[in-house]
């Protein structure tokens, strides 16, 4: 038996032989798109997101040590005042000309109140996996990266799969928040219970969320399993899939018919030695039949199913901090809307249709999972559970068809876009789309009332 | 005449010897310098000491030896522009470009290097 891993590797290599004369088209890769400086006029240092879309100059860097200097940097520093995680988000969330605050020295575990941890928010998620099962305890869920800091994640309503589990805010019972006003107000459900509810999801825009009490699930080993089949197959399977699985989600590939299925469920087998990832390989594939096949798409699917219809499942066993999320070497960029489940298919039927019928440079798969709701006036699951439908760019090509053609899909279906993913919607929009909207404006008001916690791109967006 | 002979022979081996890949304790190498030791942790760590992520590994001096090439103001600019799968700024908002350069050199393994 080969891996899959070698499989598509040599699928790879078939797909450059096969094409003969093809052979540098297929191989030819776009140069890096083009940076700004690494330093101003000014000299002030670059700041860009992870993608590299979204960039800025700060006139500060500021890195608290404590929750009380967050508190007093928050009163005086040069607005405005945008806090940074690991800068995965790919709108215009953190680019400031004034302060740019990282919380990456508030970070760790403070104490635990039970099963529940008290945890700084700039501990990065890939960190607070190995401290939490120190004590055996570890997040229910996990976004498909660990590389964000923890208010990064909740204030931007990051999430993972499955019908029982809420997106990582979903598991917070208290926090604490550091104002413009040099404060330090604390909440949770009953105590302060406006303030929670507008807090947990709220772009950095409220003040700087310093800690969250989290609650924490017993640190299980879970049984991974991937496997590819034909989409068609997939779709009409998925419902009974997110029923039984612990955590489900698909890809599907654009320009293949076939999809890829990850799922998740606790196992008492022992641990295996995890095997080398096969994603990039997966990726290169798809990039070098789009490189090479792009002008036809009957001959790109043939190839498609012919490589990769029939390559072995892959099998892991591990705990879930460490198998939940996955690396994501390759960068891209994505828009990804929070749909009614009812309406998540044929979202999906639509925007495959729409790539393969206009966009053939497109190659990334299309990602889908479905969320648990919860209560958070700004949660893009408030109200009930949702179904995500997310799609991906390679970052060195044209991404703007995201917003021409593949959100007005979204919408029509109902869709509420990812707080940190691509979408150009406004107040206007987004006031009809959340029933507590203004709610949320009115907290904002009352915390920040000269909006030094916006920038431009949150004046527009709250309609400030 | 037959000593410089052996020492040719010598130059040559060296000269043909590859760089050797990263040392068995990669993974638990840390700046000496605290500061730089908890941007490391915190930042840099998560991807130069995981093989899956595709980065350099920390002190790998054969995956390092054609990169310490280009020079420390190429390698800056990689860092904090981003490149390839390098992600801007490494994704430490707090580092300075003097942390960058100083981590780099940590990284690649020429920290002794800069002084």
């Amino acid at each position: 038996m080969i891996s899959r891993r070698k499989a598509l590797l040599a699928g790879a290599a078939g797909v450059v032989v096969v094409g003969g004369g093809g052979v540098a088209l297929a191989v030819r890769e776009k140069p890096e798109p083009i940076s700004p400086p690494s330093v101003d006029r000014q000299g002030r240092l670059l700041w860009r997101n992870w993608s590299g879309i979204e960039s800025a100059y700060p006139a500060v860097r500021s890195a608290p040590s404590s929750e009380a200097e967050v508190a007093a940097t928050l009163k005086t520093a040069p607005a405005p005042i945008r806090p940074v995680g690991a800068g995965h988000s790919f709108t215009g969330l953190a680019p400031t000309s004034g302060a740019l605050m990282t919380l990456d020295q508030v970070a760790g575990i403070d104490r635990w109140e039970g099963d529940e941890a008290v945890v700084w928010t700039g501990t990065r998620l890939g960190a607070l996996g190995p401290a939490l099962a120190a004590k055996g305890r570890a997040m229910p869920n996990l976004p498909d990266i660990n590389k964000q800091s923890l208010g990064g994640a909740i204030g931007t309503g990051t999430h993972g799969t499955g019908t029982s589990f809420k997106a990582i805010h979903g598991d917070i019972t208290a926090l604490r928040l550091a104002t413009v006003a040099g404060e330090i107000l604390e909440c949770d459900a009953v105590h302060n219970a406006d303030l929670f509810n507008a807090a947990r999801v709220s772009l950095g825009g409220l003040g700087v969320i310093t800690q969250v009490r989290l609650k924490t699930s017993a640190n299980r080993r879970l049984h991974r399993h991937v496997w590819i089949e034909p989409l068609a197959e997939t779709i009409a399977r998925c419902e009974e899939r997110w029923a039984k699985h612990r955590n489900y989600e698909f890809y599907a590939v654009p320009f293949t018919d076939l999809a890829a299925n990850i799922s998740h469920d606790e196992t008492n087998l022992p641990a295996t030695p995890p095997a080398a990832s096969s994603d990039d390989a997966f990726l290169e594939v798809l990039k070098q039949l789009r490189n090479l096949l792009g002008f036809s798409t009957p001959l790109r699917k043939a190839a498609a199913k012919a490589l990769l219809g029939s390559t072995k499942p892959e099998e892991a066993v591990d705990q879930g901090w460490k198998l939940l999320s996955t690396e994501r070497p390759v960068r891209f960029n994505e828009m990804e809307f929070h749909l009614p489940p009812q309406n998540q298919m044929a979202a999906l039927k639509e925007v495959v249709a729409a790539i393969e019928a206009h966009r053939r440079e497109v190659f990334f798969p299309i990602e889908l999972r479905r969320i648990a709701g919860d209560d958070a006036w700004l949660s893009p699951f408030n109200g009930g559970p949702r179904g995500s439908v997310a799609v991906h760019c390679y970052y060195k090509d044209d991404y703007r068809f995201l917003f021409d053609l593949i959100q007005p899909l979204f919408l029509a279906h109902g869709g509420r876009p990812h707080w940190g993913k691509l979408h150009n919607l406004k107040a206007p929009q987004l006031a009809k789309l959340y029933p507590d909207w203004e709610a949320f404006q009115e907290v904002r008001r009352r915390l920040d009332p000269r909006g030094r916690m916006l920038n431009p791109y949150l004046r527009e967006l709250f309609g400030a | 005449m037959r000593h410089l002979l052996i020492l040719a022979a010598l130059l040559s081996l060296a000269a043909c010897a590859k760089p050797a890949g990263p040392p068995a304790d990669y993974a638990s190498l840390k700046p000496a310098d605290p500061r730089l030791a908890q941007l490391y942790e915190g930042s840099c760590k998560t991807c130069h000491v995981n093989p899956a992520a595709g980065a350099p590994l920390t002190h790998d001096a054969r995956a390092w030896a054609p990169r310490w090439h280009q020079g420390e103001g190429v390698l800056l600019d990689h860092v904090v522009q981003g490149y390839r799968a390098m992600p801007a700024g490494g994704q430490c908002a707090a580092c300075t470009p003097d942390d960058f350069k100083a981590l780099i050199a940590f990284i690649a393994g020429h920290e002794g290097d800069r002084s």
